[in-house]
């Protein structure tokens, strides 16, 4: 084995090892231990960069040969996650001064890593237990809540069922194939025989499971809601964006084709509809960010058919951008005296003329999640619709994009409530801490850049 | 290239302006309006230098800028003027210094974030006019909404919300079937001749059947239609102008309602002429519905903001039977028709601003005799009045009788050849003049004459601010009216061009009949 080798490919993952070693031996040496933040953080951005400074300079090795590789695209792939742990970092120090989060956190984008360079269905499944098993935790870590522990529960039982599903499917296809490698899937796609199409059809539940896609979601909303607001952000940029990712790392540049198109296609319109319509009557902020990630869910799979080469290009900038806008609105969401308050949309009345930086904040993430050009958020829908019309199928491609008008209101009603209504009575400002704003402007610059240049980035995806 | 470094400035002042007034610090609101309006006008002056100097002999785009932006997929950032847009950028500039104007006294509240949306709003207006690309174009189009939304929400009337969510879930309904549309054109041209390009003068003469056509007709037409708008599709416009405040309305009618209108000259017909041809008689039947169905509303309304929302639903829809004539009168009576509506719709919302400000009701009720108590507002009303029904001199004659003219030059030949629905189209929309002449009449005479009744009365008469906004309104109005030639003139390539598009693509469909060789030789031979 190449020593240099695995240590360059690798490096991510090495860092953010590092980090953990480091932050277990400071809790371990100092009777009070301090400074978890900027370890982690010092982690997670060394590792953002090497991940881009590797996809940029094309770097591609395969450390270990039929189960680990890594491309430019891979790297790109967890530049991207990486990146967005960034702000929802910034943003724990209130609700986690100390103790096992960042820990947690840490190696929940170990697996993140992990799956993005996954060549086996074993490393694969490694990395995504590694991704999610710290994120139950997590939701458990709010436990000022009562729900947290039954949001908890949920999260972790359907998210072992995923894993069972996921078990299953690999057991057949390693009993259709011989073969436990992702290539091996890209060759059932096209196998008519039942237990081929069973084995996909199972390995894309999990994945489904995993993304939140209607009739798989329901955990979506209580663990979100249950969640603290770093934990959500976490749930709803990094490991989404993860999940897609790895999907289509799975599917690679095979195209889809006959009922898988069908399943894929009206479970993702599904979402999307579903997603939007019941956002519409959350009064929790929290959940109708998790209807809303619902629907996003559902244009991210619905970029899955497109072709092959188009697919990464959507999946990732969308992902890109939905994450970074997400977590915008959690960084400007005002802080107030307990969560549950913190949560109630009531609590954005009037937010303009209390708070109006982190209003025109919320403004521009509720925007740019909506689609409305001339944000991000806009590019990246119509980089989806754009595959899906390319690949033939206009009529998914006009229904999603219905089911994307049905999403407007609720982002609007935001807006209402913060610029035109006013504010409650007997609502003290609090003032906003620094490094929430540090988590707003590591959002909002390279979406600002995104918006004025998208061909940059583009083009090097 | 100097001077299309000086369109780009155009086009990017309002976003300076934005910085300008954010980074003012509070409680300077003189300043700010002061500095709101040096950009303005400034921006106006800029226009008016780049209208001076476009030359009118070009057929080509001028003063051009074009740089790959998402080089991947052919889009291009690409502007330019011509024809088409030269005399709606110089409107929308013109319109900028007094909409900011028109605002010192009215708008108290946020200023800065008022004024920030007043220049957003005018940087889209620009930018969708001057754009050259179909992406770059649907993404200024479609921004339009954000500051819109928030204007008629944050300082509109009673029922903002409600109007506002209105307008912004119309106009996004229209918008995003328009996208699916256009991404379905971009990709099977692509198809048909293997370059990815989104730019306009690509696009046009695709090889389309005509099925085909029809669907993207539809999904382009739908979103022009509802921002024109045209009945059945104008629901939300009375609420929209009526909770809107009066910015917002001027804004409203004075641009707004031309994205519409242009959208369907400079895109909607000439990308899918076969369709269009054949689609020709809805059109013109919806535009002769929309004025006379805009003018009963208008006669029968108590609201003084919703006599003139309706009116301009009737005005527009000349300007929908002067693109649908495909008469080259016509097309250049629709153009005229946009910017004098432009003028005197926006004149009359600033004017109804201004006595709302004074009395606090809009009903046309409890007013009366006002010539007696501001005999200067009433001048200047009435002018706008008769400038609005197409009094000879104004600018609202040029539009409306061109219009007319080119609707008549189209219909009578196919009149002789057994086609009478033209005709009886025309015929009605000269009804439609009568009908505009007897609500707008009915109005000044209620609004000016009779018993003095003014609410909140005894009020001062105009401002020397308001009196400079309305004298300045009266230059075009005046100038169109009384020298329409250079206008025109500049103008013409984009009429003919139109022209050539729409009317000259040869119809697969050998039954149906081309108007056009005739109506050209009566033009040439008028000339």
């Amino acid at each position: 084995m190449n020593w240099t080798t695995l240590l360059v490919s690798m490096s991510p993952e090495h860092l953010l090892l590092v980090g953990i070693i480091v932050l277990l031996a400071v809790d371990i040496v100092f009777d009070r231990p301090r400074g978890h933040l900027p370890v982690a953080l010092v982690a997670v951005i060394a590792a953002t960069l090497a991940a881009s400074a590797l996809a940029i300079f094309g770097y591609a090795a395969a450390p270990f040969p039929g189960q680990l590789s890594v491309d430019s695209s891979a790297f790109a792939a967890k530049a991207i996650v990486l990146v967005l742990a960034i702000p929802a970092l910034l943003l724990a120090r209130d609700e986690f001064p100390d103790g096992p989060f960042y820990v947690l956190l840490l190696s929940s984008l170990y697996g993140a890593c992990l799956i993005l360079s996954a060549d086996s269905f074993l490393t694969l499944f490694l990395g995504l237990e590694l991704m999610s098993i710290p994120v139950y935790v997590l939701v458990l870590l709010a436990m000022k809540r009562v729900e947290a522990t039954e949001a908890a529960l949920k999260y972790l039982i359907l998210g072992g069922t995923a894993t069972a599903m996921l078990l299953m499917g690999v057991s057949l296809l390693f009993g259709f194939t011989g073969s436990l490698s992702l290539d091996a899937f890209g060759r059932l796609l096209d196998t008519g025989s039942p237990m081929a199409q069973t084995a996909v059809v199972l390995i894309l539940l999990a994945f489904f499971l995993k993304a939140a896609i209607v009739p798989f979601h329901t955990w979506a909303p209580d663990a979100y809601e249950a969640a603290a607001v770093p934990v959500t952000g976490f749930m709803s940029t990094v490991i989404k964006a993860g999940v897609l990712l790895a999907a289509v790392r799975l599917f690679g540049f095979n195209s889809l084709s006959g009922r898988l198109v069908e399943l894929l296609a009206i479970l993702s319109l599904v979402s999307i509809v579903w997603g939007n319509l019941a956002a519409i009557k959350q009064t929790s902020f929290r959940r109708m960010i998790a209807y809303s990630s619902i629907a996003h869910a559902g244009y991210l799979f619905y970029a899955f058919l497109g072709d092959g080469e188009g697919r990464f290009q959507a999946v990732a900038f969308y992902a890109l951008v939905y994450g970074l806008m997400n977590m915008l609105a959690f960084a400007a969401l005002p802080m107030a005296a307990d969560d549950a308050e913190r949560d109630r949309l009531d609590n954005l009345k009037g937010l303009f003329q209390r708070a109006p930086f982190a209003a025109v904040m919320i403004a521009i993430a509720m925007f740019s999640l909506a689609g409305i050009p001339p944000l991000p958020g806009f590019v990246a829908k119509f980089l989806i619709f754009r595959n899906v019309i390319e690949a033939g199928y206009t009529l998914y491609a006009v229904l999603g994009l219905v089911g994307s008008y049905l999403g407007i209101y609720f982002y609007l009603r935001v807006l209402q409530y913060m610029f035109m209504s006013p504010a409650p009575a007997g609502l003290k400002p609090q003032p906003q801490a620094a490094l929430a704003l540090g988590a707003m402007l590591v959002c909002l610059v390279p979406a600002v850049i995104l918006m004025v240049y998208p061909g940059g980035l583009l083009g090097g995806l | 290239m100097g001077d299309a470094v000086l369109l780009n400035v155009v086009l990017y002042l309002p976003l300076f302006g934005i910085a300008l007034i954010v980074a003012m610090p509070d409680g300077q609101d003189d300043r700010i309006r002061a500095n709101s309006f040096g950009v303005m006008l400034a921006q106006f002056v800029i226009t008016a230098i780049l209208y001076l100097r476009f030359d009118p002999n070009i057929a080509a785009l001028q003063f051009e800028t074009r740089l790959p932006w998402i080089a991947d997929w052919g889009v291009y950032y690409h502007i330019g003027l011509d024809g088409y847009n030269l005399l709606l950028v110089l409107l929308t500039a013109f319109l900028g210094p007094l909409v900011v104007a028109g605002a010192f006294s009215a708008i108290q509240k946020d200023i800065k974030l008022f004024y920030s949306m007043v220049f957003f709003i005018q940087f889209a207006m620009l930018g969708t006019f001057v754009a050259q690309d179909l992406l770059l174009f649907y993404i200024f189009w479609e921004t339009m909404l954000i500051p819109m939304f928030l204007i008629i929400g944050i300082w509109g009337g009673e029922r903002r919300i409600y109007a506002t969510l209105k307008f912004v879930l119309y106009t996004a309904a229209g918008s995003i079937l328009m996208l699916a549309a256009l991404i379905y054109l971009v990709w099977s041209q692509y198809q048909a001749t293997g370059t990815l390009s989104f730019a306009f003068a690509d696009l046009f003469g695709t090889k389309l059947a005509v099925a085909e056509q029809g669907w993207l007709l539809a999904a382009f037409a739908l979103s022009f239609a509802i921002k024109v708008p045209m009945v059945p599709l104008h629901t939300w416009l009375p609420d929209a102008h009526v909770e809107a405040p009066t910015t917002g309305s001027v804004i409203l009618a004075g641009v707004l309602l031309k994205m519409g209108t242009y959208g369907f000259i400079k895109l909607g017909f000439p990308l899918f002429p076969q369709a269009s041809q054949l689609a020709m008689p809805l059109i013109m039947a919806l535009a002769v519905v929309s004025i006379v169905y805009g003018a009963c509303l208008a006669l029968v309304q108590t609201d003084i903001k919703k006599i003139i929302a309706y009116s301009s639903i009737s005005h527009l829809g000349y300007v929908m039977l002067g693109l649908a004539s495909l008469d080259l009168l016509g097309i250049q009576g629709a153009i005229i028709q946009m910017v004098s509506h432009g003028l005197t719709a926006a004149g009359l919302f600033l004017m109804v601003g201004m006595i709302y400000e004074r009395c606090h009701t809009r009903e046309l009720a409890a007013y009366g005799g006002l010539a007696k108590a501001l005999p200067v507002y009433s001048v200047f009303f009435m002018i706008l009045t008769l400038a609005a029904i197409g009094l000879p001199t104004t600018s609202g004659f040029t539009g409306e009788f061109l219009v007319l003219l080119g609707a008549f030059n189209s219909a009578w030949p196919k009149h002789l050849a057994g086609d009478s629905a033209p005709l009886v189209f025309a015929v009605i929309a000269v009804g439609g003049v009568v009908l505009g002449a007897l609500y707008m009449l009915w109005f000044a005479q209620r609004f000016l004459y009779g018993t003095t009744k003014i609410p909140h009365g005894p009020v001062l008469d105009l401002n020397r601010r308001e009196k400079l906004i309305l004298a300045a309104l009266m230059v075009p109005v005046f100038w169109l009216g009384l020298a329409p030639d250079e206008p025109m003139r500049k103008s013409e390539h984009a009429a003919l061009h139109f022209q050539k598009l729409v009317a000259g693509a040869q119809q697969p469909d050998a039954l149906v009949a081309a108007p056009v060789p005739f109506a050209q030789r009566r033009m040439e031979a008028t000339r």
